[in-house]
């Protein structure tokens, strides 16, 4: 029981629960199938893209280009499928080609160069949303083939969505990638420091380029999964990714300088924040107040982390990257 | 053979500048209206505005940390300026000086959470930009302030130097100089770079690093609302929406300057000649490729292809020099 | 160092003198949208034709590469060092954008606002375009007559720091006050111009109070096809929705019945007429003192480019009906509103 209060998801995981106990109460119809539903969407889409931006603060930098390439992937898995009349299969490998294309080149060039990722994908973020727009032309493609839109709209029993399968086996794997292999473990120690992981002999230029090139993956992923659920390609696709993604790792109690991610944690993240903008729409909070609520919940969520942090530290007096 | 070569040759600045120039030439030369009046006059006013707003970023990342609330920060200030002149009937010297009190007080709490709670300001910042953002649109219903005194509006299209130049950009410039003197040759500049550079050691020399930071969060929400004033200036009114969204079409702007200038994401390195000459690269590009015509919809790409290319070409420069000074 | 760039842009100057088109010659215009958006696609085509069928020098669509009031300002004044004599502009802003169309008068060039007017005081000539406020007004109309004068309706918007968004909201709130008792506001969800926040608040939305709202209106583009998609993917045909706009997704939900109707609006004779319109004011024409303005909330001197209501009866037709519009309003214009020299 103990290990378990350490646990980053688990004060998230009953918030989770109390919270939804709390909504359910005043407003049954939260816990209706359709509003189930619709919540399982949502978090189905904004998992995959917290992941993709998780998996860049475990190795301490930062992905701002997340947006940017699920943009790119959405509008060329669309336009191949509508100009090209490509199938499905095709049209899906290819997106995921171009997904780590781009994150290969974010790595490459951040590793090769030794800047920050942080400017790198600050300029990678320009570039791929000006092939976006400069394909597109800011026009939206409409063609979608009926199997792509009924995996968007379906659902497979109950309130269960299509949609949600492939985030969930994503996130298994990442929960297996940083807990299970050496690979997680060397991009966290990466994070931590990156002399250290060094000089335990492992390649960083490796270590780097594969947390980008995941990165990549997991933004076409998400890119196309937008389309599936929205049934059309538009370019604006990923324009409203960048703060969600750090959000939910954030409130999972990941921390930005490197070297500490929480795969189960990050997920609840997702939750809590699609629970907090549903039950803003639910409870019909006036739209001026929207905004200021959603930063206070922000500012909740990271003082109620940095307060057991700062009572586990007390406990157990290890050094901690703050 | 390496002590020919100044000192200022291997600096970032000295990369950008020939860059700038570089920039200069090309457009000159193959395009007809970069170089008219209208469009070197309407050039320095973007410029001074990015510089302005590209030094407030700056002086957050001089601690390690970043100011995403700079924007909804800048566009609060100057709605409260407007509300002051128009609503209040303040003077304008009364107002200038309230705004930027104003603007440091919302610097503080940012400053003083992020302190405190030792939470990076990457998330307060987050946090505290959508409330700012969210009480600004509150307050004013998203109305602006457009009935703002001629003296002040009038000060936004005046044109010097041959109808040149915007006074906006001596402001900007001015500012370079005196945040240039205040980190080089006062105490408390130093003291401030000292806790950004290394706050365990500046801590042990007696500095009070969180002070410090909070001067710096201050310093920012100062200079965020001077730049407030003179977008307002400049459009000739108060407007929520004029940084866009949360105030997100100032970001880009902010990180770019900063970045392209050298100053060191990490903390601990302020550039302000350098965030000059970013601004000053990234405004020059912008204009020039929507002059040379590369069709609209390719203009971010290629800005991106040339960012990355500055930073690349700067990273080759260091490389460089930092090999040919171990070779001496 | 500052200083020597201004003397070197300055001696650039010197060499390069600029050539200002000036006030007669061929009229170039610059047809410029708020940003990169599908609604503007048509002024593209629009600037093409007006150039074959009135002989002017260009009527060029020039897009600001984001959606962004400086990106937008930048641009415009760019266009003026291209030899682009008179400027169409959609306000970024609808007071911000007010200071550079001054400055392009200033200089020499006239403009107007297209699709959406600025405020005024204004150096705009005029506005032609839709009145964002009336629109709303009349689709919540539309809405309230199909739902037969009773029910529970929702309204969806754009950004709140956009100034049209109020008028919209207030617009929709006269209609329904203006409906009496029967019609009641339940919820407005504002600040959904992003697809993927649209689509998570408006199904929110649906699964909160689908089966108490009775109809749904629309004031802004992604909100209404986000709504139409969503009622689509339901299933949906009772609740009655309004949206705005020509996407297809919105024409195709009207097709299917799941979309009552939209408020079109006339994109490509905004482009065509009013690239025409600038051509005549460079040559020399003035407005009429009587000329019949119409007013809205944000100017006295606004003409209405049509906006029309379409419902399954003839979204398939609408094309043709947007050209007769346009049509019209060419063949009257000069003697309506314009005094030219002979």
């Amino acid at each position: 029981m103990s290990a378990l209060l350490k646990k980053d998801w688990f004060g998230l995981g009953l918030v989770l629960i109390f919270g939804s106990i709390l909504i359910s109460l005043f407003k049954p119809a939260f816990i209706s199938p359709f509003n189930l539903y619709v919540l399982m969407l949502s978090v189905s889409l904004m998992l995959v893209v917290a992941m993709s931006q998780m998996i860049i603060i475990a190795i301490g930098q930062m992905n701002l280009s997340v947006g940017a390439i699920g943009g790119l992937v959405a509008i060329s898995f669309t336009g191949l499928m509508e100009v090209y009349s490509m199938s499905i299969l095709p049209a899906v490998l290819i997106g995921l080609l171009i997904g780590l294309a781009c994150g290969f080149i974010n790595g490459y060039i951040t590793v090769k160069t030794g800047i920050s990722a942080f400017i790198i994908t600050l300029a990678t973020l320009y570039i791929f949303k000006g092939m976006n727009l400069g394909i597109t032309e800011a026009q939206p493609f409409y063609e979608i083939p009926e199997a792509v839109k009924f995996f968007g709209n379906a659902k497979i029993f109950g309130p269960i969505p299509y949609l949600v399968i492939i985030p969930i086996i994503i996130t298994v794997l990442m929960w297996i990638l940083m807990n299970r292999t050496s690979l997680g473990r060397y991009m966290l120690a990466y994070g931590n420091n990156v002399q250290s992981s060094e000089l335990i002999g492992i390649s960083s230029t490796k270590i780097v380029i594969y947390a980008h090139v995941i990165s990549g993956l997991l933004a076409a992923i998400g890119g196309m999964l937008v389309v599936c659920r929205l049934q059309l390609g538009t370019p604006n696709i990923g324009d409203s990714w960048l703060l969600p993604s750090f959000a939910a790792p954030v409130i999972g109690g990941a921390i930005l300088a490197g070297g500490k991610v929480d795969v189960i944690a990050t997920a609840f993240g997702v939750i809590l924040v699609s629970i907090i903008s549903q039950a803003l729409v639910i409870f019909k909070i006036d739209p001026f107040f929207v905004q200021i609520f959603l930063g206070f919940m922000i500012l909740l969520a990271v003082f109620i982390n940095r307060y057991r942090e700062y009572r586990e530290e007390r406990r157990t007096k290890v050094f901690s990257d703050e | 053979m390496n002590n020919k070569i100044p000192n200022f040759v291997k600096t970032n600045q000295f990369g950008l500048l020939i860059l700038v120039i570089v920039f200069i030439c090309i457009f000159s030369f193959s395009t007809d209206g970069f170089t008219s009046r209208f469009n070197i006059y309407a050039l320095s006013r973007v410029v001074a505005l990015d510089i302005m707003i590209g030094l407030a970023m700056m002086v957050v990342i001089l601690t390690g940390g970043l100011n995403l609330s700079l924007g909804a920060l800048g566009v609060s200030a100057a709605m409260f300026g407007g509300w002051c002149m128009e609503s209040m009937g303040i003077p304008i010297s009364i107002t200038i000086i309230l705004v930027l009190a104003f603007g440091s007080f919302l610097g503080w709490i940012n400053g003083f959470v992020t302190v405190r709670t030792g939470v990076h300001s990457f998330i307060v910042t987050l946090a505290t930009m959508s409330i700012y953002f969210g009480f600004m649109t509150l307050l004013t219903e998203a109305e602006a302030f457009r009935k703002l005194p001629e003296a002040f509006t009038d000060f936004g299209s005046l044109k010097l130097f041959n109808k040149y130049i915007s006074p906006l950009l001596i402001i900007s410039v001015l500012t370079c100089f005196v945040l240039y003197y205040i980190f080089k040759y006062t105490d408390i500049g130093r003291k401030l770079i000292a806790a950004g550079a290394n706050p365990d050691a500046a801590e042990l020399s007696g500095i009070s690093v969180d002070r410090m930071f909070i001067y710096c969060h201050m310093l920012s929400g100062f200079l965020a609302a001077l730049a407030g004033i003179m977008l307002t200036a400049r459009i000739g009114a108060a407007i929520p929406s004029m940084a866009g969204h949360l105030g997100f079409d100032w970001l880009l702007p902010a990180f770019l300057a900063p970045v392209l200038g050298g100053t060191l994401l990490s903390g601990g390195k302020v550039t302000v000649f350098g965030t000059m000459l970013g601004a000053i690269l990234v405004t020059l590009i912008n204009n020039g490729l929507y002059l040379i015509d590369v069709g609209e919809f390719w203009v971010r790409f290629f800005l991106g292809i040339i960012l990355l290319g500055a930073v690349l070409l700067d990273r080759a420069r260091e490389y460089f020099t930092v090999k040919n000074s171990i070779v001496s | 160092m500052k200083k020597f760039i201004i003397f070197l842009t300055s001696f650039f100057a010197l060499l390069v003198s600029p050539v200002f088109a000036g006030g007669h010659g061929v009229t170039k215009v610059a047809l410029v949208p708020g940003g990169p958006h599908p609604y503007f696609a048509a002024w593209e085509q629009a600037g093409l034709d007006a150039v074959e069928d009135f002989g002017l020098g260009k009527a060029d669509y020039r897009v600001p590469a984001e959606w962004d009031l400086s990106q937008q300002n930048e641009l415009i004044e760019s266009l003026v060092g291209q030899g682009y004599n008179a400027v169409l502009v959609f306000p970024g802003d609808a007071v911000g954008t007010n200071k550079i169309l001054g400055e392009l008068d200033d200089a020499g060039i006239p403009t107007a606002a297209l699709a959406g007017c600025v405020e005024q005081p204004t150096q705009a000539k005029f506005c032609f375009g839709t009145d964002t406020g009336h629109s709303a007004y009349l689709g919540t109309k539309e809405l309230i007559k199909a739902l037969g004068g009773k029910g529970k309706i929702a309204h969806f918007t754009g950004f709140l720091v956009d100034p049209n968004t109020t008028l919209r909201i207030n617009a929709v709130e006269q209609a329904v006050s203006e409906a009496g008792g029967g019609v009641e506001i339940i919820q407005v969800i504002a600040d959904i111009d992003a697809y993927e926040p649209a689509d998570e608040k408006i199904n929110a939305f649906m699964a909160a109070q689908g089966s108490e709202v009775d109809g749904i209106v629309t004031t802004a583009w992604v909100p209404a096809v986000v709504a139409a998609q969503a009622l689509t993917n339901m299933g949906d045909k009772r609740i009655k929705m309004v949206g705005i706009d020509h996407d297809e997704v919105v024409l195709k939900a009207i097709k299917d019945g799941y979309v009552h109707g939209t408020m079109l609006q006339n994109p490509y004779g905004q482009g065509y007429i009013g690239s025409y319109v600038m051509d005549k004011v460079r040559q020399g024409c003035e407005f009429k003192a009587d000329a019949p303005w119409k007013s809205t909330a944000q100017t006295d001197q606004f003409i209405d480019s049509g906006t029309v209501f379409v419902d399954i009866s003839d979204v398939d037709t609408y094309v043709m009906a947007m050209r007769g519009i346009s049509l019209e309003i060419l063949e009257t214009f000069d003697s309506t509103y314009l005094n030219c020299p002979s």
